[in-house]
């Protein structure tokens, strides 16, 4: 078990680098698939069954081809990415070094002594099938859970995936009120130069 | 897979998780491009989920889950979102950089 | 309800004459006339009820806890009120006839009846702040009758120094009232009456102070006095009115009104006392120095309220108060006889183009003939009664130096008023004389032309109409007779002083003068005949009428130059206030405001300006500065959660 943990550890990590470190989108992409993937094997060693699903699901088939699909419209011709200087050259020296401290800091946290013992030895979980009822993490158990007690927050979800259409609709619609305005601010600035220049004042 | 324990100790997924998290936040402070950006946030977000999952199992509570899943949600919603806006941003400026829209009128 | 009746019938008449004023036409003065009228009569209607104990009292209506506005009459309020109805009836009367043809006639007698709305509402109030809105609106219906004719620029420089003057006043009063409702917690005079004696002796004498200077602008008290010959730029009727029978008076009824404070404050008492007793004899020095009949009558009536103020701040109230309701009626009389004559000689006003009008104005001859010997005192007329009894009232109180001015002044009132009769009625019409033989300014001739508005008909002398007549005739009854009132056989109870039995403190000190009082009576009329004879020696004997062209022309050349300047108190107020004011002005704007206050504006600004520069460096706009910041803040957190919390 700790070999599979180990391996899994390995490949989020070098992949998480990839994808940050990549020198086109589309692989950044790639990589971030591989580490999407490990992340719902990692999930199943921790019986999370259905968040392993949804991980491969949502993430990896709707989300990063959600991210595939931008990349393709917006480099299909017009002009490639990244023009224009970095206004931030040397930020990644002062960014690498808070994100060190802070990782230290992270891991004297975890080694200082707590004030009481996590309770995790020996908490059961009911051996079964995988997929079984009163099994912890079971898409049973989920299921009833999330149509029970938490049936709330996921009416919530409901809200927030509409606003999120919604909100898409009137961003990126043909008729999009943002896409003009530029535009439509600079007329107004120039009627209003010509009105004060006829004001003469 | 032994029933009631987990198959690390917490620390270990906790350090995962860190590690991850600040990855994604580098990634976000350094790329320029928003594209990465945003799937930086995405490795953070999944940093978070990882942990959110790991804790429901060693206290053998459901609620991590159902964090896990409304973070995938949030997740989703913002993706969309934050594409549609760089999508409307390349239409206006002809090019995806950050530092170009440095101005919060066009 | 009759009371409130008698108060808003004029400013009903005013309304209606301001905006019907165009259908009215001369109509317009007949209803302002029937306005005060009804006003008269709803006020007589009253007496039986007002002289008993405690008068008439309507609660109106109360603002909240200690603000209760009422109206109330006793004997005070009912002798003004009567006078102020009885002679602005007359006075409406007249000045129908005298505005005949005026442009703005209905809006004349909208600002007539809407000042005897004022003077009503002034003297009805039963509480301090009733009293100072019709002192105030008293005081605004003053600044639109004097710039009644406001294309005159003379006129509107008048209206607006008798406003300013008579605004200082307001805000002495309104300090007084601030210090009574602090102290006592309430509004009414009453309640104020009945809390002024646990008042300390500073207080007391600080609201009479602020309460006095009101009534020294009101009533023209030196050194406020100088907008009341300036206000003679308005019609002859509103001189008679307001700037000779009632607005000026107001500050009377003030002291009068406030009689039990000023009874507890001897230092008040004297400061009143003084300025009475100087405006009566400065008045009187300076009406001797005057051409302008209207100013003549102006400083006369100066001179004359200071014999009141004199009279009730001493303490001798039921003496300044007959003075006051005898003057109402001779000063009105005199007004409205000398408009006769500005009417007959086509608006002259100066006496040294008059002369010999005897024949022309019969009428007013004879009213100005009662009504100067009724100001000088001559026994058997009103003024002789009611002068003799302040004069001896103030020494009975114990200041017989007031007594010696006040005689003195006496002296001075019949020459000055006998030689304002002199050259007018005696001697050549002079009308036809060249002013500069007369001795005239150059500046002054024309600028005395088309000051009264253009009468009807044409010549020399015309007839004024039985409305200018009628009144003029009326006045002169009580002139002559409401002295009587004043008059008793017993020496102690006339039917004046059982009038006003219950009204006034009896003063406690009023003890045997020094002086019998038919001795004062002599002594005045010695002075007085001492007056007139000079009078006579200089402009009446038979040589002095028939040099009076070169005689007038010596005499308006050696006019001291003091006098004529009137002891320099315009050039005084003039070059301490006005030019101090210019002064502190160009202080403040070239040097104070530029430089402090803007300076400190610009400070505030640059120092705004220079903050945003230093800030304006964080707000890049770039999203990847804003996250390393972001992460900053998130180590911060770690390290607290790390180092922080105690374990």
């Amino acid at each position: 078990m700790s070999v599979l943990f180990w391996g899994l550890a390995v490949v989020l990590v070098a992949s998480a680098m990839w994808t940050i470190m990549a020198s086109k989108p589309v692989y950044s992409v790639v990589a971030l698939l591989a580490n999407f993937f490990a992340l719902a094997v990692l999930y199943l060693t921790l019986s999370a069954e259905f968040l392993a699903m949804i991980q491969l699901i949502v993430y990896s088939g709707a989300i990063l081809v959600l991210f595939l699909f931008v990349i393709a419209m917006l480099s299909s011709g017009v002009a490639s990415f990244s023009v224009g200087p970095n206004r931030l050259p040397r930020i990644a020296v002062p960014a690498v070094l808070l994100v060190l401290i802070a990782l230290g800091l992270v891991v004297v946290g975890i080694f200082m002594p707590h004030p009481a013992p996590l309770p995790l030895a020996g908490a059961a979980v009911n051996a079964g099938a995988v997929g079984d009822a009163n099994v912890f993490g079971s898409v049973a158990d989920f299921g009833r859970a999330l149509f029970t007690t938490y049936l709330l927050p996921f009416e919530v979800t409901a809200l927030i995936l509409m606003v999120a259409v919604i909100g898409v609709i009137v961003l990126a619609g043909e008729h999009a009120p943002y896409v003009g305005t530029p535009r439509r601010a600079e007329e107004v600035r120039k009627s209003l130069r010509e009105a004060i220049a006829r004001e003469g004042d | 897979m032994t029933p009631g324990l987990l198959p690390m100790p917490l620390v270990d997924y906790l350090a995962l998780s860190a590690v991850m998290f600040f990855i994604g936040v580098t990634g976000v402070i350094v790329r320029r491009n928003p594209l990465v950006m945003l799937m930086s946030i995405e490795l953070m977000f999944n940093a978070a989920n990882l942990l959110f999952v790991a804790y429901a199992r060693a206290w053998l509570n459901d609620a991590g889950h159902i964090f896990a899943f409304l973070v995938i949600t949030v997740a989703a919603a913002e993706a969309a979102i934050a594409l549609a806006i760089v999508v409307i941003a390349f239409r206006a400026s002809k090019n995806v950089d950050v530092d170009e829209a440095s101005a919060l009128r066009g | 309800m009759m009371l409130l009746l008698a108060l808003l019938v004029p400013l009903a008449g005013a309304i209606a004459c301001w905006a019907l004023g165009p259908w009215l036409r001369n109509l317009a003065g007949w209803l302002a006339t029937a306005a005060v009228g009804i006003s008269f009569v709803a006020t007589l209607l009253l007496w039986g009820a007002a002289t008993q104990p405690g008068g008439v009292h309507l609660a109106l209506f109360s603002w909240m806890s200690g603000f209760d506005f009422g109206l109330t009459l006793d004997p005070l309020s009912l002798l003004w009120a009567l006078i102020i109805t009885g002679v602005g009836f007359l006075i409406h009367l007249y000045s129908i006839g005298y505005m005949h043809g005026d442009r703005a006639f209905a809006r004349f007698f909208a600002y007539m009846n809407f000042f005897i709305f004022a003077m009503m509402l002034l003297v009805l109030s039963d509480n301090w702040v009733g009293l100072l809105v019709g002192w105030g609106l008293v005081g605004l219906a003053s600044y639109f009758l004097i710039g009644f004719w406001f294309e005159r620029r003379s006129a509107v420089a008048a209206a607006r120094k008798a406003f300013i003057l008579n605004v200082i006043g307001d805000v002495g009063i309104m300090f007084a009232i601030f210090l009574i409702v602090a102290n006592v917690h309430s509004i009414r005079f009453a309640d104020t009456f009945a809390a002024s004696a646990t008042f300390g002796a500073p207080l007391l004498y600080a609201i009479c102070a602020g309460l006095f200077i009101g009534a020294a602008a009101k009533s023209a008290q030196v050194p406020l006095h100088t907008w009341l010959p300036d206000a003679m730029e308005g019609p002859t009727p509103v001189s008679a009115l307001i700037h000779a029978a009632t607005m000026v008076t107001a500050g009377v009824y003030l002291v009068a009104r406030c009689a039990p404070l000023w009874s507890h404050s001897p230092r008040a008492q004297m400061l009143v006392g003084t300025i009475g007793a100087l405006t009566a004899i400065v008045g009187a020095i300076l009406g001797t120095a005057q051409w302008d009949i209207k100013r003549i009558l102006a400083y006369s009536t100066m001179s004359q309220i200071g014999y009141m103020i004199m009279g009730v701040g001493v303490g001798a109230y039921a003496g300044g108060v007959a003075h006051f309701f005898t003057h109402a009626f001779f000063k009105a009389q005199l007004f409205l006889a000398s408009g006769l004559i500005i009417h007959a000689l086509h608006n002259e006003q100066d006496v040294r183009k008059m002369g010999g009008l005897r024949a022309r104005t019969p009428l007013a001859f004879w009213a100005i003939l009662v009504g100067v010997l009724a100001i000088c005192g001559i026994p058997g007329f009103s003024g002789f009664f009611s002068k003799d009894q302040i004069i001896q009232g103030v020494l009975e109180n114990g200041h017989p130096w007031m007594y010696g001015v006040g005689l003195l002044t006496a002296g001075i009132t019949a020459y000055y008023m006998f030689r304002l009769f002199f050259i007018t009625f005696l001697g050549e019409y002079r009308g036809n004389v060249d002013p500069a033989q007369l001795g005239m300014a150059p500046e002054a001739v024309g600028a005395e032309v088309a000051h009264e508005p253009a009468s009807t008909g044409s010549g020399e002398a015309h007839a004024p109409a039985w409305v200018m007549n009628l009144p003029v005739a009326l006045l002169i009854v009580p002139s002559v007779l409401a002295g009587w009132l004043l008059f008793s056989t017993d020496g102690a109870s006339s039917p004046w002083s059982r009038f006003f039995a219950a009204q006034f403190p009896t003063a406690a000190q009023a003890s045997a003068a020094a002086v019998p009082e038919w001795a004062t009576a002599l002594i005045a009329l010695g002075v007085v005949l001492a007056g007139i004879g000079v009078a006579v020696a200089r402009y009446a004997t038979r040589s002095a009428q028939a040099n009076a062209v070169a005689r007038l022309r010596d005499e308006s050349l050696r006019m001291p130059k003091l006098l004529v300047n009137a002891f320099y108190v315009d050039t005084l107020i003039d070059g301490v206030f006005v030019r101090g004011a210019r002064l502190l002005g160009s202080l403040f704007g070239r040097i104070l405001d530029p430089h402090v206050i803007d300076g400190a504006v610009r400070g505030v600004a640059a120092s705004a300006v220079g903050f945003g520069v230093l800030v304006r460096a964080l707000q890049s706009g770039l999203v990847r500065a804003y996250a390393l910041v972001i992460v900053l803040g998130v180590g911060c957190f770690l390290a607290y959660y790390v180092f922080g919390i105690p374990r």
